[in-house]
C-alpha cells in the first residue's frame, strides 16, 4: 500500500512542479537554517570530559579585593595565584591534580640534528603544567610518557610534544630521547601524545574556548629558571610592589588554572575540609580578605559558568526555530492549496470506496515525500551554512562548525517530522471531502 | 465601496487559509523586527571610528631564538632599518597590537594610595613615533620626546612619569575637561603626569565595555618577545609587507617572526559581529522571500477556487478594477491583522531577548518601518494574482453553472 501511495505522491508532485518545488524549497531552507544553528549550539555545548564529569573539578579560591567581588558570574577569580598553586600541589588528597597556564615561544630542532638547517624555527603554543595533566585529562600517549616526578618543583628540561608538532619536527617518528631547542635551551623529548583537541577547550576556557590546544607541554618546575610570564590572562586587584621575579611569584596576581580529580565522596569531603583549613590559615596571615569561599566545579558546570555558549548563540537558536516555524506554516498553506486543488480526484477515490483513513494516509505520505526531499536539500544547505560560518569566523569556530552523523540524521528527522506535521491538517481536510460534489460536476 | 461585508464573509469561510497567512506574517514581523535591530546594533559597533590608520599598518611580533638577547638594541637596529625602507612612513615598538583582542590594562586613581573608585584603561608601552605610526591626532599637550623614554625589565617595578591619554579617558578621570597637566596614580603614590591628549584610539579590545579608554607610556619593556607597528604609504602596504618579511629574515635568520596587517586583525576582532550581521540579513531576506511566495501561491489558489464567482461578478457588471481591488483589500485585511499580532509578538520576543541574551531593545519606530515594509511586500505579492483574476472572462461563469 505504501509503495502505491509513494508512486501516487510522486506523480502528484510531478504534476505541479512549481508548487512542489516551492514547498520543498521552503522546508529545505527552514531545515537548513535551523540545523545550522542547532549544530553550532550542539557542538558548542559538548563536554569533552563527560566521562569524568563526576570526578574532575575546576578549583577557584576567592582571594579577591575586599571592597568588591570579581566581576564574573562566579564572583570569584577564574584562576589562582602561583603561591597558592604551589601550596595546594603538596596536598595528597586528590587522586590527580594539575596546576597549569598557557605559554609559548620559538621551537626548533637541536642544531646537531638539524643538518643543513632546513627546519626553520617556529612559534609553538605551550602549556606549562604539573605532571598529572595527562592522567587527569585522560590523554593517551603515542610514545613515552609524562616527565619525571620532581619536574613539578625543580627545573627539569623535558618536553612532551603533540602529535602534530612531532610530525612537523620528526616526521612522526618515535622522538623519545631526542632533543629540541625551545627558547634557545635544549629539552629532551619524553613523550608524544595522540591528537587531543577538546572542543570547547574545557580545560582552558579563558584563552578562547574554541582555539587550538597546545603544541608542546612543559614541566611546572621551570618558572624560576625561565622567568616565565604567562601568555594567558594575569589579573590583579591591588597595586603590587614587584621588584623581582620572586615578587611576581609571591604576588596576589592570579594566572594559574587549577584542576583536581576527587574519586569518592569521602575524598571530596576531605578536600573541602582541607581547602577550608587552607584558607583559614592564609586569613591568619592577613591574606584572603573576603568571606571564606572557594569553588569546585564539574566540567559541565565549568562550561556553563564560563558562558561558552553565549547570548548571541542561544538567540540564533530560537530565531532559527522561529524561522523553521514560518517555513512550516508556509508549507501548510501551500499543501492545503495543492491538496484542495485535486479534491476532485480524492472525491472520485472516496466514491470508489477508499476510506477516509486511506485518503488521509495517502496525502500524509505525499507530505512525507516532500519532507524527505526538503530534508536532503536541507542537509546540503546546512553544510553550506556551516562552511559560511567557518569562513566568517575566520578560523575561530573551525572545530565546532561541522556536522556529525547524529546531526545529519537529526536533520532528515526534523525535515520529515516537520513536513508530516505540516501535512496533518491539509490531509485531514482533504479526507473530509464530500465525494458527491465532485461526482456531480465531472 | 470597499465591499467589506462580502470580503469578511468570504474570509470567514476560508478562515484557516487566511489564518495561516496572518500567522506567517506575524512570525515574520517578530523575527524581522528583532533581527534588524540586532543587525543595526552590530553595524554601529563595526562602524565606530578607531582613530587609527587601520588600512596602512603592519604588525610584526618576533621571538629571538637565543634567551638573553638584548632586545632593545635589536629593536633599535630593526626600527632604523624599517624607517629607512621605501614606502614606510614610520615605525614604532609596542607591547601589543591595537584592535587585536590582546593587551594589558591598569587601574587608575585620582589620589595617591587610593583603594576604591578606580577607573580602568588599556595601557601601551611605546615610543614618540606612535602618533605618526598609528595616525593619532594630538588635540592637547605634547608628544613624548626621546628624553621621556625608559627601558625596564618585567621583573622591575616600572614607575611611569608621564602619559598621553585618549580624550575619552581624560574626561572620565577629570570630567571638568582640564586633564592636561594633572596627575593620575596607578594605586601607589607614584604620580603620572598627563602631558598629552589624543582625540581617539579604540585600544586593544573592540568588545570591551570601556573600549576607547587608553593610556600610553613612553617605555620599552624587555620581554622575551617584541612587537613593531609599521605605517606604510597608502596603497603600498602589501608590497612593503613582503619586503619587510625578507629584510627581517635576512637581518636575523634564527628568530621567529609573525606578521599581520592591522585590517586583518580588525576583521578577526569583528568576526562575531560580522557573522551576526550576515546571518541575520540572510534570515530577513529569505523570510521575506518565502512569505511573498506563500502569499502568491495562496492567492492564486483562492482565485482558482473562486473562478466561477469572479465570472459571475464580471457577468453582472463588475469591472476589472473591482475584481483586482477586491483581492487587494482582502489581502490588506489579512496582512493588517497578521502584522498587528506580529507587533505584539515582536515586543514580547524582544523583552525576552533583552532580559536573557543581552540584546538591544526594539524601538517603536524600527518596528513600524518593518511593519510597513512587510505590508508592502504582501501587497506586491498579491498584486500579480489579483491582476490575473481580473482577466477571468465572464464566459466561465455561464459555461458550467
Amino acid at each position: 500500500m505504501l509503495g502505491y501511495y509513494i508512486s501516487l505522491a510522486l506523480r502528484s508532485l510531478r504534476r505541479t512542479p512549481v508548487l512542489s518545488a516551492l514547498m520543498v524549497a521552503a522546508i529545505a531552507v527552514g531545515v537548513g537554517a535551523a540545523m545550522t544553528t542547532l549544530t553550532l549550539n550542539y557542538m558548542m555545548s559538548r563536554n569533552a570530559l563527560e566521562h569524568k564529569d563526576d570526578v574532575l573539578y575546576a578549583l577557584q579560591l576567592d582571594n579577591w579585593d575586599p571592597h568588591e567581588a570579581d566581576d564574573n558570574p562566579s564572583a570569584m577569580p577564574w584562576q589562582v595565584t602561583y603561591k597558592d598553586a604551589i601550596s595546594l600541589l603538596r596536598s595528597d588528597i586528590p587522586t590527580h591534580q594539575v596546576a597549569m597556564h598557557r605559554w609559548g615561544g620559538p621551537i626548533s630542532l637541536d642544531p646537531s640534528q638539524n643538518s643543513g638547517g632546513e627546519m626553520r624555527p617556529f612559534t609553538a603554543e605551550a602549556r606549562v603544567t604539573s605532571r598529572d595533566f595527562f592522567a587527569l585529562f585522560d590523554i593517551p600517549f603515542l610514545y613515552g610518557g609524562s616527565w619525571q616526578g620532581d619536574a613539578d618543583t625543580s627545573p627539569v628540561q623535558q618536553i612532551v610534544l603533540s602529535e602534530s608538532t612531532n610530525n612537523k619536527l620528526f616526521n612522526g617518528e618515535n622522538s623519545v630521547g631526542r632533543t629540541v631547542n625551545f627558547s634557545g635551551t635544549p629539552f629532551t623529548v619524553v613523550g608524544v601524545i595522540e591528537h587531543w583537541q577538546p572542543s570547547p577547550k574545557v580545560h582552558d576556557l579563558n584563552n578562547g574556548s574554541f582555539n587550538k590546544s597546545a603544541e608542546i607541554f612543559l614541566p611546572f618546575g621551570l618558572h624560576r629558571s625561565f622567568e616565565i610570564y604567562p601568555w594567558g590572562n594575569t589579573n590583579g586587584w591591588k597595586p603590587e610592589d614587584i621588584n623581582s621575579y620572586e615578587d611576581q611569584l609571591g604576588s596576589e596576581y592570579v594566572w594559574i588554572q587549577y584542576w583536581v580529580q576527587l574519586d569518592s565522596d569521602e575524598q571530596r569531603e576531605r578536600y573541602r575540609e582541607y581547602l577550608t583549613g587552607f584558607i583559614r590559615e592564609q586569613k591568619a596571615q592577613g591574606r584572603f580578605p573576603r568571606p571564606l569561599k572557594f569553588g569546585l566545579s564539574k566540567p559541565s558546570e565549568w562550561l556553563q559558568l564560563n558562558e561558552v555558549v553565549d547570548g548571541d548563540d542561544r538567540m540564533l537558536n530560537w530565531l532559527s526555530l522561529a524561522f523553521l516555524l514560518v517555513c512550516l506554516v508556509n508549507a501548510v498553506a501551500l499543501l492545503l492549496a495543492k491538496f484542495l486543488r485535486k479534491a476532485a480526484e480524492a472525491g472520485v477515490r472516496r466514491a470508489l470506496g477508499a476510506s477516509r483513513k486511506a485518503v488521509f494516509s495517502q496525502h500524509l505520505v505525499e507530505s512525507g515525500c516532500i519532507g524527505l526531499a526538503g530534508g536532503l536539500i536541507g542537509i546540503l544547505l546546512t553544510l553550506a551554512g556551516l562552511a559560511l560560518v567557518r569562513q566568517l569566523q575566520m578560523g575561530y569556530l573551525d572545530t565546532v562548525a561541522s556536522m556529525d552523523w547524529l546531526m545529519m540524521l537529526s536533520a532528515i528527522g526534523l525535515a520529515i517530522l516537520s513536513s508530516l506535521l505540516a501535512g496533518l491538517y491539509p490531509a485531514w481536510r482533504i479526507s473530509r471531502t464530500n465525494p458527491s460534489i465532485y461526482l456531480k460536476t465531472q | 465601496m470597499l465591499e467589506l461585508r462580502p470580503i469578511l464573509s468570504a474570509l470567514w469561510r476560508n478562515k484557516i487559509a487566511a489564518l495561516l497567512i496572518a500567522v506567517q506574517l506575524a512570525l515574520t514581523l517578530a523575527i524581522v523586527g528583532n533581527s534588524s535591530i540586532i543587525v543595526g546594533d552590530r553595524l554601529d559597533k563595526i562602524a565606530r571610528p578607531t582613530g587609527i590608520a587601520v588600512e596602512d599598518i603592519i604588525a610584526v611580533t618576533y621571538y629571538p631564538a637565543e634567551a638573553g638577547t638584548d632586545i632593545v638594541s635589536m629593536a633599535r637596529a630593526d626600527l632604523d632599518m624599517l624607517r629607512a625602507m621605501p614606502g614606510v612612513i614610520d615605525a614604532v615598538h609596542s607591547n601589543h597590537i591595537p584592535l587585536s583582542g590582546s593587551g594589558s590594562a591598569s587601574d587608575f586613581y585620582r589620589e595617591p594610595n587610593q583603594q576604591i573608585d578606580d577607573e580602568v584603561a588599556n595601557v601601551y608601552h611605546t615610543g614618540p613615533e606612535f602618533l605618526q605610526t598609528l595616525g593619532l591626532k594630538l588635540v592637547e599637550g605634547r608628544n613624548f620626546t626621546p628624553a621621556d623614554m625608559e627601558t625596564w625589565n618585567p621583573n622591575d617595578r616600572y614607575h611611569p612619569k608621564v602619559t598621553i591619554v585618549t580624550k575619552q579617558f581624560a574626561d572620565i578621570m577629570f570630567p571638568e575637561g582640564n586633564a592636561l597637566g594633572k596627575f593620575i596614580y596607578g594605586g601607589g603614590d607614584n604620580p603620572i603626569e598627563i602631558i598629552g591628549i589624543v582625540e581617539r584610539h579604540l585600544g586593544a579590545w573592540t568588545s570591551w565595555a570601556k573600549a576607547g579608554s587608553v593610556a600610553f607610556y613612553p617605555s620599552f619593556p624587555k620581554f622575551t618577545f617584541g612587537r613593531y607597528l609599521i605605517r606604510t604609504e597608502p596603497g603600498k602596504r602589501d608590497q612593503v609587507f613582503k619586503a619587510i618579511e625578507e629584510r627581517l629574515a635576512q637581518l636575523e635568520p634564527n628568530r621567529v617572526i609573525d606578521m599581520q596587517t592591522l585590517s586583518e586583525r580588525l576583521n578577526k576582532s569583528y568576526a562575531r559581529e560580522n557573522l551576526m550581521v550576515k546571518v541575520l540579513s540572510a534570515v530577513i531576506g529569505m523570510l521575506t522571500f518565502i512569505i511573498a511566495l506563500g502569499i502568491v501561491g495562496l492567492t492564486f489558489f483562492w482565485i482558482n477556487q473562486r473562478r466561477k464567482q469572479i465570472g459571475v461578478r464580471r457577468a453582472l457588471g463588475a469591472t476589472r478594477t473591482n475584481i483586482s481591488r477586491y483581492f487587494l483589500v482582502e489581502n490588506c485585511l489579512i496582512a493588517g491583522s497578521g502584522i498587528a499580532i506580529g507587533m505584539a509578538a515582536a515586543q514580547i520576543g524582544n523583552h525576552f531577548m533583552v532580559a536573557n541574551y543581552s540584546q538591544p531593545a526594539l524601538p517603536l519606530s524600527v518596528m513600524l518601518v518593518c511593519a510597513l515594509m512587510l505590508l508592502c511586500v504582501s501587497l506586491v505579492a498579491a498584486l500579480v494574482p489579483a491582476l490575473r483574476a481580473a482577466n477571468i472572462s465572464p464566459a466561465t461563469a455561464t459555461r458550467s453553472v
